[in-house]
């Protein structure tokens, strides 16, 4: 009896957490298309079916476990390496953010010109004859006309009523409309291109002024190509996401749209010097710093966690003390660490009577980020050593003393080959980690030092990571698609280097 | 009992998605509401001016949108789409460019009586390859201060504040001569290279000068040797590299001269000081440096038109934001110095109005498309700190220094003017 009410639980249990997240993915999928998020939106409609059809079926046990864990990995794993893969094929970049179809628009939007005088007139938006219409002013000129799509009526004075301004409120056949009427119709208003003369058509700046323009950039969808009606210049698409005029490619127009360039960002990669040489330099310091990062902070974790592994008094507080960088946010860390290396008021200086500048020497700065890095990350590893360490048999250790190995013997011969076994896996994760270590660059140094003046690009600390994310942000121009070229490649990089690493260490021997 | 269970939870999904739903639906369009987005301090501001007072635009209800920061602001529109972004925003003139390249921003055409309201420079700072993207709103520059416990009198040329930085450096135990407070060792101190004879680009007629270099090295040097150098080519402590501790050590009296930026100016008042506010002086009797005199903008976005309220954010724009009423209305709590020309002499303190006085005086536009590094990675931004490093603290040699930074001013203006 009791076993049936438990397992009716359960199954109650299995129901409501479906059905709570049906109704999240639901909504998220209601949200998705509703802003038009398309790709986002399949993928959650997918996830739903495929959570229906697991928990209430038995295709596959083990998938019941494993869904989720799937689900979050192609979410937010697989589909930005895809995503970021994409983009490095497209121009992306600040003038390349929208659509084709929304830059002919916005194209088409912005090639319009006002006249010559740039007339503006005061306009009273109303019905002439049930058409839509404005009742416009030239008080300093006294011209008043009633302009509707097709016609401009011009009003002699004598027939119209004006405010103390001189402007005209009301005129024959011509009803005003209400505030209200006219705020319903603003998506309808913003577009009319009210009747002006020859080309000339007056559009509105608002609900009570008028400007005379008229639309000097024409697109021809069928040759895809924008003409200029004034000077004939034609505008033909250059096949990397703008408008360029036929005789002269620096003439272009804006605003372009993203546009498939295949491997013009990799080939870039590779012939522009200006990204290149800095590339290689950066790239052996990454390395450097990452594998100099990986084996100080395991060297002086592993001592801390041999030294407490004896018994010496204190040990629970010293153990505590030697957490509490890893306890504490690793920003404010850096942050402090900054204000310590600082040359004037920084306590380093003070402390050792010393007058370096830590920041503006390429040494010191690289100096001071392993240190930094050494600080926040040795406690990780002094936990992991201690957990590892009681890990391993310590009969072996005493079957070696009882042979007359000595103590270091028995640590190099036995301990650190057992420990490496297990934390190889950890080294490799903490490489990768540091390889990508953005936070620790941009708040310690910000990439620096450079010489800007001597047209450095990369500064001496920069890492991959922070290198990209100046050619990506770093300027007024916003490169995502060449940004994320770079990023493939250190994705490549780094995955080549963890997947030698973990073939070299057997770390997956035992799952196979 | 399984299907009745599998019928249940479905059923209960969906009632929860309805429930949840109600409130993720967008707002329609039929609501005509205005969204006007803007940074921490003229999100609030803005939103207790139109609380005094919200009939501007009949018809449409506006709703400001504040963020925690300028920065969080920008990235907010950098990631705005047409059915997240807003209608109006309140941002720098440099965004103008990349939000018109970008499709974000919307032109606008003032009638010639509004234009008139506000400087042509004004409008250029706003303006994108002969569109105007949105109204000034407030002027942004820096002034010079001077400390009058110390100095009784405005100093008339550069030469006479470092004789007086000489004289009482260790009798009055002086930080510094001139430091910068307000706007960074780059913005804030274009006034000092432009007091030395230097500058980021050269206008002539309301317009850059591209036939003359922006740097002549020899004669930046000299005055550098002069004024800021000691017998044996280090700094004479008068101007620091850097900017950290300035606003500290005037406070304290320490530092004689202080170059501070027109969102501060009320931190000064409160520790008892004047704002005398004037431009640095130059090295000669009569001439002052120039310093970055833009504005910032309500900019009209594309947006506002596919959510069919152009014609209200346009009457917004033109109705509170340009008209002298809302321009008073609004300084009077956002407390900066108007780009409204009625309401410059209508606003509340003095500073707000010798800032102004002082953007008339020396303020030249700030041209992004040339500051930003047109002709690469190497922006004004970077170059004039690296400058004064290279100079003040490593002790390199001014004219070697500065007519590297020239080389890099000359492609940027060559470049950026083509991108005006």
């Amino acid at each position: 009896m009791l076993e049936k009410v438990k397992h009716n639980a359960a199954k109650v249990l299995k129901y409501l957490f479906v059905a709570l997240t049906s109704a999240l993915l639901l909504m998220l999928i209601q949200s998705a298309f509703a802003k038009k998020e398309y790709e986002i939106g399949a993928f959650l409609v997918l996830a739903l079916i495929a959570i229906l059809v697991t928990y209430f079926s038995n295709v596959s046990i083990p998938l019941k476990f494993f869904l989720p864990g799937l689900l979050f990995l192609l979410a937010f794993v697989v589909g930005p390496i895809l995503y970021t893969v994409v983009m490095s094929t497209f121009q992306y970049q600040t003038g390349n953010y929208i659509s084709k179809p929304e830059a002919i628009e916005r194209v088409r939007a912005l090639g319009v010109a006002p006249d010559e005088a740039g007339t503006t007139f005061d306009v009273v938006i109303g019905k002439y004859n049930n058409q839509i219409a404005i009742l416009a002013s030239d008080p300093i000129n006294k011209k008043y006309s009633i302009n509707t799509l097709t016609e401009n009526i011009e009003l002699a004075v004598n027939v119209v009523s004006l405010d103390e301004n001189g402007v005209a409120k009301e005129a024959p056949d011509f009803s005003p409309s209400n505030t209200a009427e006219i705020a319903a119709l603003d998506r309808e208003i913003s577009n009319i291109r009210f009747k002006y003369s020859g080309d000339y058509f007056i559009s509105l700046q608002g609900t009570s002024v008028g400007a005379v323009a008229r639309q000097v950039l024409d697109y021809d969808k069928n040759q895809d190509k924008f003409t200029n009606l004034i000077n004939g210049n034609q505008y033909i698409d250059n096949g990397k996401g703008n408008f360029v005029n036929k005789n002269d490619s620096e003439e272009v127009l804006q605003p372009g749209w993203r546009s498939p360039i295949w491997f013009s960002h990799y080939i870039d990669l590779i012939k522009d010097k200006n990204v290149r040489s800095p590339l290689i330099s950066v790239f052996i310091w990454t390395v450097v710093f990452a594998s100099l990062t990986v084996l100080t902070t395991f060297a002086l974790g592993l001592l801390i966690a041999v030294a407490m592994s004896k018994p010496i008094r204190g040990r629970r507080v010293y153990r505590s003390i030697f957490i509490l960088p890893y306890a504490m946010p690793s920003i404010m860390s850096i942050l402090i660490w900054g204000g310590m290396f600082n040359t004037e008021f920084g306590a380093i200086n003070t402390l050792f009577g010393t007058n370096i500048a830590w920041f503006q020497s390429a040494t010191f700065a690289r100096v001071a980020v392993i240190l930094v890095n050494l600080w926040l990350g040795f406690p990780y590893f002094y936990l992991i050593s201690s957990g590892a360490m009681q890990a391993i048999p310590s009969e072996l250790s005493e079957a070696a003393a009882i042979d007359g190995a000595t103590p270091r013997q028995i640590f190099y011969k036995i301990t650190l080959p057992l420990l490496l076994k297990i934390v190889s896996p950890l080294l490799i994760a903490s490489f990768a980690f540091n390889f990508n270590n953005f936070n620790l660059i941009y708040l310690l140094t910000g990439g620096g030092p450079r010489n800007e003046l001597d047209g450095q690009i990369a500064g001496a600390t920069d890492i991959l990571i922070s290198y990209t994310y100046k050619i990506a942000f770093g300027s007024n121009v916003q490169d995502l698609g060449f940004a994320s070229a770079i990023s493939v490649i250190i994705f490549l990089i780094v995955a080549s280097i963890s997947l030698y690493g973990v073939k070299k260490s057997k770390v997956l021997d035992s799952f196979s | 009992m399984q299907k009745k269970l599998i019928a249940k939870s479905l059923a209960a999904s969906l009632a929860l998605t309805l429930v949840a739903g109600v409130n993720t639906v967008p707002a329609s369009a039929a609501d005509k509401e205005l969204v006007v987005w803007a940074d921490e301090t003229r999100g609030p501001n803005l939103t207790k001016t139109l609380a005094a007072k919200s009939d501007w635009v009949s018809g449409y209800k506006i709703t400001v949108k504040a963020f925690s920061s300028f920065d969080a602001l920008k990235e907010a529109v950098d990631k705005s789409t047409d059915l997240t972004g807003p209608d109006i925003i309140l941002g720098a003139n440099d965004w103008v460019p990349t939000g018109a390249k970008n499709g974000k921003l919307a032109p606008i055409t003032l009638p010639a009586s509004v234009k008139a309201r506000f400087t042509a420079n004004q409008l250029f700072d706003l303006s994108y390859k002969g569109n105007l993207y949105g109204v000034p709103l407030d002027i942004n520059n820096v002034g010079m201060v001077y400390n009058e416990n110390l100095v009784k009198n405005a100093p008339k040329t550069l030469g006479e504040m470092v004789s007086y930085y000489k004289a009482n450096k260790d009798k009055k135990g002086l930080a510094a001569g001139l430091c910068i407070a307000g706007g960074g060792t780059s913005w804030g101190a274009h006034s000092v290279l432009s007091a030395l004879g230097g500058s980021a680009y050269r206008m002539k007629n309301g317009a850059v000068d591209t036939t003359k270099d922006p740097i002549n090295p020899a004669e930046l040097a000299k005055n550098i040797k002069t004024y800021l150098l000691d017998a044996n080519g280090k700094s004479n402590g008068f101007f620091p590299a850097t900017d950290t501790g300035c606003k500290d050590n005037y406070l304290a009296g320490k530092v004689p001269f202080a170059i501070i930026g027109n969102w501060e100016w009320q931190d000064y008042m409160a520790e008892g000081f004047q704002m005398n506010l004037m431009p640095v002086p130059g090295v000669k009797a009569g001439t002052s440096g120039t310093m970055f005199a833009s504005v910032s903008g309500a900019m009209l976005t594309s947006f506002a038109a596919k959510r069919g309220v152009e014609a209200g954010a346009k009457d917004l724009l033109i109705n509170f934001f340009a008209s002298t009423a809302g321009a008073v209305a609004y300084q009077a709590i956002e407390l900066r110095p108007p780009a409204e020309k009625g309401a410059q002499t209508k606003v509340e303190f003095t500073a707000q109005q010798n800032f102004g006085k002082a953007a008339s005086k020396a303020g030249i536009p700030q041209i992004g498309a040339i500051l930003n590094g047109a002709a690469g990675s190497k922006s004004y931004w970077d170059l004039l700190p690296a400058f004064w490093t290279a100079v003040l603290v490593n002790g390199k040699d001014p004219q070697t220094e500065a007519t590297k930074m020239n080389g890099f001013f000359v492609k940027n203006v060559a470049e950026g003017v083509k991108d005006l």
